[in-house]
Order: structure tokens, then sequence, then C-alpha cells
């Protein structure tokens, strides 16, 4: 029943037939079983939560993100130098879910510190795909993404800095979506990069997103940068008209030339997607982004992060927070206790942060960064004043294999592959839905909107997902 | 860029990395840096003023939380966490030796 959609579930809840213990149970036994081949879970949790309330998602059970606090749960950001850590409060996230009744049954394996997209450094140890073990399941929602794939629960939830909620999305052939920054609280997210983070929900349908969406919206007096409550229910909205909207796709981006066949074969299930979306009355069209926009994309983000995740880390210690390793004074516990809690790749990109935060390079780096990202901001912007949305394939390749996986920084310019963090420069809401298959792995199609338009990338995307066929897809490997 | 630079930055963030660390690293500089190089090429890009905040704030009264003391933290919740304390007090490592 877990590998349902929540109207279903909802259905036999209230009439009988299954009980909020029995879906609990079958969560967890399911994670169990298969936690060994795709180790989708830090923490599997042996008892249910007991609210009683009456909403959409009350006895429903679901998975967050191991980096979102769970007092009295163990919350690692699948981190060594966090493997300890048992938070002292809920995340507003936790407590919203908590209070409309959604039953909490584990907590999911990210990317070390959430700072990865491959689901691979995770402290105990790779996220597998469920469409294919051979490959990653991508990150660093990584284990949100597998729960809600192999149907363990109908909803998890993720969070997303650079594409972590709708790259993985796209690899487990599911629904991710990033709303408009500050749309969800993010007291109790362990900070990565505090202006590119968001919270977010992935589930096997748009709906089901947004039921989960609108119970989790809302300003919060704990985060000063969520946005002021808005008197909206997206799910009123999910099949409102569409006819005569606009989007656009970007030439510039998907005009390559290539001998790669996954690559056109990606490309041209974008092109079927998008004429089955025109079809819906939408009117697509094509625009030049600029080359130099687009190849600042990703340096830009890879500056900007390190440099914020250099700072938002430096509380890690093992004196304030961290599991400490003893030392003869407090220079040396914190040089061990760091040198044995990070691993190699976040060792890098805090160096990386903090040489682009140094006096003589900042101007030419961090700042410089910071101007590409809102040029890249004002050329979206400016292109929202005529379109309502952008429409791309959510990635330039199906899951790699874990040979092929790397999240070694690369020269080449793999635009197609790294326009998803435009929506976090912008705090534009973004979603992935599926899209098809290539090479008999799942593939996605990606909106993203204007900010604060969330209700109408979910509308867009739902009537989408309405002709694409793939609504409620799981990988049911039982 | 030199593994010596490289050194003191990592001295700085209080960890140490290996040899082959710093190889991968120095390679990844070599990126980053061409990259940025691109980027600083842009035109009147050093007019532009940085972005540090997706959009503008919108902050009013009601984003103003009421000045009322709160402490949501109690001993007993804190002592999951802490390795070692004695009546009630949490011990940490000596500072001045």
């Amino acid at each position: 029943m877990t590998d349902r959609l929540i109207d279903d579930i909802r259905k036999e809840l209230d009439s009988g037939k299954i009980t909020s213990q029995d879906l609990f149970d079958e969560a967890v036994r399911k994670a169990h079983k298969y936690q060994d081949e795709y180790n989708s879970f830090v923490t599997i949790l042996d008892k249910k939560e007991e609210v009683k309330v009456d909403t959409i998602l009350s006895g429903i059970p679901y998975a967050l993100k191991d980096n979102i606090s769970t007092k009295g749960i163990l919350t690692t950001a699948s981190s060594n130098i966090l493997k300890d850590y048992i938070p002292l409060y809920d995340a507003t996230i936790y407590k919203k879910l908590k209070e409309a009744g959604a039953v909490l049954m584990g907590k999911t394996v990210l990317d070390e510190l959430a700072m990865g997209g491959t689901g691979t450094t995770g402290h105990t140890g790779v996220v597998k795909n469920p469409w294919n073990k051979e490959r990653m399941m991508g990150g660093s929602s990584a284990g949100s993404a597998s729960s809600v794939a192999l149907g363990i629960v109908p909803f998890a939830i993720g969070s997303d800095t650079g594409d972590s909620i709708r790259k993985p999305a796209a690899y487990g052939g599911i629904v991710g979506y990033k709303p408009t920054y500050g749309r969800i609280s993010r007291y109790g997210l362990f900070a990565f990069a505090s202006s590119l983070d968001h919270l977010g929900v992935m589930a096997r349908s748009v709906k089901d997103v947004s039921y989960v969406i609108d119970i989790v919206k809302g300003h919060d007096d704990k985060d000063m940068t969520s946005l002021p409550d808005e008197d909206i229910k997206y799910i009123e909205h999910l099949d409102d008209n569409i006819k005569g909207r606009k989007l656009f796709y970007i030439k510039d981006a998907l005009e390559i030339e290539t001998s790669n066949d996954e690559l056109k074969e990606i490309i041209d299930n974008f092109y079927l997607t998008i004429e089955k979306m025109k079809k819906l009355g939408v009117e697509i069209e094509e625009v030049n982004f600029g080359k130099e926009l687009l190849e600042a994309i990703y340096p830009s983000y890879n500056v900007i992060s390190c440099a914020e995740a250099t700072s938002n880390n430096s509380n890690l210690t093992g004196i304030p927070f961290g599991s400490r390793i003893d030392g003869k004074n407090v220079n040396d516990i914190m040089m061990k206790t760091r040198t044995e809690g990070f691993s190699e790749l976040i060792k890098r990109r805090f160096v990386i942060g903090s040489y682009v935060l140094q006096k003589e390079n900042q101007e030419k780096l961090f700042l410089n960064a910071s101007r590409a990202r809102r040029l890249i901001v004002n050329r979206m912007n400016e292109l929202f004043k005529e379109y309502d949305g952008l429409i791309m394939p959510a990635t330039e390749k199906v899951a790699p294999l874990f040979d092929e996986a790397s999240d070694k920084l690369s020269d080449e310019y793999l635009i197609l592959g790294n326009h998803l963090c435009i929506a976090n420069f912008g705090g534009f809401p973004s979603i992935t839905i599926p899209s098809g298959f290539v090479k008999d792995m799942p593939v996605g199609v990606n909106i993203t909107g204007r900010a604060k338009e969330d209700y109408l990338v979910l509308n867009l995307a739902n009537k989408l997902e309405e002709v694409l066929g793939y609504k409620g897809q799981v990988k049911n490997n039982e | 860029m030199t593994k010596e630079y490289l050194e003191m930055l990592a001295k700085k963030l209080m960890f140490e990395m290996n040899d082959s660390e710093y190889e991968t690293l120095l390679k990844e500089f070599d990126i980053t840096l061409k990259q940025m190089e691109l980027i600083g090429k842009i035109k009147g890009i050093e007019k532009v003023s940085p972005m540090t905040y997706p959009f503008d704030l919108e902050l009013d009264d009601s984003c103003m939380r009421e000045d009322k003391e709160e402490n949501e933290i109690t001993f007993e919740d804190m002592e999951v966490n802490v390795k070692d304390f004695e009546d009630r007090q949490v011990k940490l490592p000596k500072v001045v030796e």
C-alpha cells in the first residue's frame, strides 16, 4: 500500500480497511528488506508517533533527509563528524508534518553534509538506484529519492541547494519539487549554502507533492527568510486551465553537436515531451539565453556554495558540535576532530571556499561569482516578463554507472547538466517530473517558474503529467 | 597556486590533508580559476552589484519576532550529546595549559 498514491492510501485508511500502524509496519518492513541492497536509510524507526488529527496526511508514513533536525532522533547529515548527534529540537517542517499526523518512519542517506550530487559520499555508504543497482541514485537527497522510487514511502522530504531534489528525482523516475526560496521554513535544516538552500518534497505525483507543500509551507518566526503566508492552496489550482500559457526552452543549451547517443535520446525525449505540452494549448518557444551566462552557471555555483559552506560548517569543531576526538589542547582537538570527521571531498570544498573568500581573491572570485549570479537571475526575470516558465530536460544523462560518477570538478562545460541551479540562484520554484526512459533508465523534464508563483509551476506540471503517463511510477522490486 | 598556499588554508580551516588530496585539489583549482577567469571577462561585470540573496527581502513588522524570553533547551535534552559532565555542568576541554 505504501507504493500507492496518497488519495488511494487515504481512501483505504478512511474506510478502515487498513490502519496507520499497518502502513508504518509495511514501510519499515520494506525499508529493512531493501536496506542492504540500496542503502536508503541512516535510521529506520521502530516506533510510530501517535498524533490524532484529521488531515489528508494523517496516518501516512514518510521519510526525512538526515540533515533535518528531529528531537531525540539521531541526525547525522551523513557525516562522520555528526555520527552521534541527537538534535535538541524539531525542524519546523518536521513539526508541521507531525502536527498534520504524518508518520515519520526513517531518516534518509544524503551526500555528506548535502555537498555532492552522486549519493556516494554518505558516511554509511553509497545509495543505489532502484532501476539498476549498477547505477547511482544521484544526490544529495539520494535516500529520499530511492525510498520513494522503491515504494517504501509515498513521499519524502529533501533539500536542494543546486539540484539535490530535482536531479535524483529524474534519475529515480519520480517527482521532485523545490518551491520558491523561503516558502518552506528552513529552521532545523543543517545549512550548506544559506542563500541557495531550499527544502522540498519528493513523491510519485504532482498532486502528492502539492498535498505536502500545502501543509509545510508558510511563514515561520524562527526563520527570518521564510516568506509571508499566502492565502492559497496549491492543490486547488492543479487543474486550472493552462491554455495560452507560454514557456521557453534554452536553445543554446540544447543545440549540442554530439556523437553521444544517450544525450541525443534525452534531447529527443524532451522534444517529444514539449510536443505533448503544446497539444495542451501551451505555447513553447526557443530562446537564446547567452552562452557566456550559461557557461557562468556552474563556476559561479561552485564558488558561492563552497564559500558559504566553509563559513556555515565552521562550528563543527568537536567543541560545540561534532563527535570530539580527544587531544592535548583545544587546537589539537579541533584539528583531529575535523581531520577525521570530514571526508576528502568536503575538505577540498572548504579549501576552495576559504580561498575565494581571502581578501586578496574576493574581488575576482567570490564577488565576480555573485555578480554573475545577478546577471543570470536578471536574464531569467527578463524572460519571465514574456514567459510563464522555463521547460528543459532535467539532466543531460541517465543515472551514471558508479565508475562514471565523480564529484571531482570537470573543465567540461556541461551546461545541460547544470542549469537546474539557476532556480537556486533566483529562488525560483522548480519541479522535475518523469518523462520517459532512455537506456531502460528513467529521465525527467523540468519546469521552473517565476518566484512566488508556485501554484502555476505545479499547475503546469500536473497538466503535463496527465498526458505523459508516468503518474504514480514506482520501481517495485518486491 | 602552490601546495604550500593550500596547506596554509587547510591549517586555518583546522584540518590536515594528505599529498594525494592536495594533488586533486590543485587540479580542481586549475579548473576553477580558468572558469572564473572567463567570468571576469564578461563585459561590464565589475559594475554589477553582487547578488547575495535570491530576491529582495520582504521585511516588515510582521517579520519581527515578539521580544519574549524562551528557553527551549533543558539539561535533560542537552545531556544526550554531552560526553562528560559533573553536577549538571558540562566539562569542556582545557583552554589554558
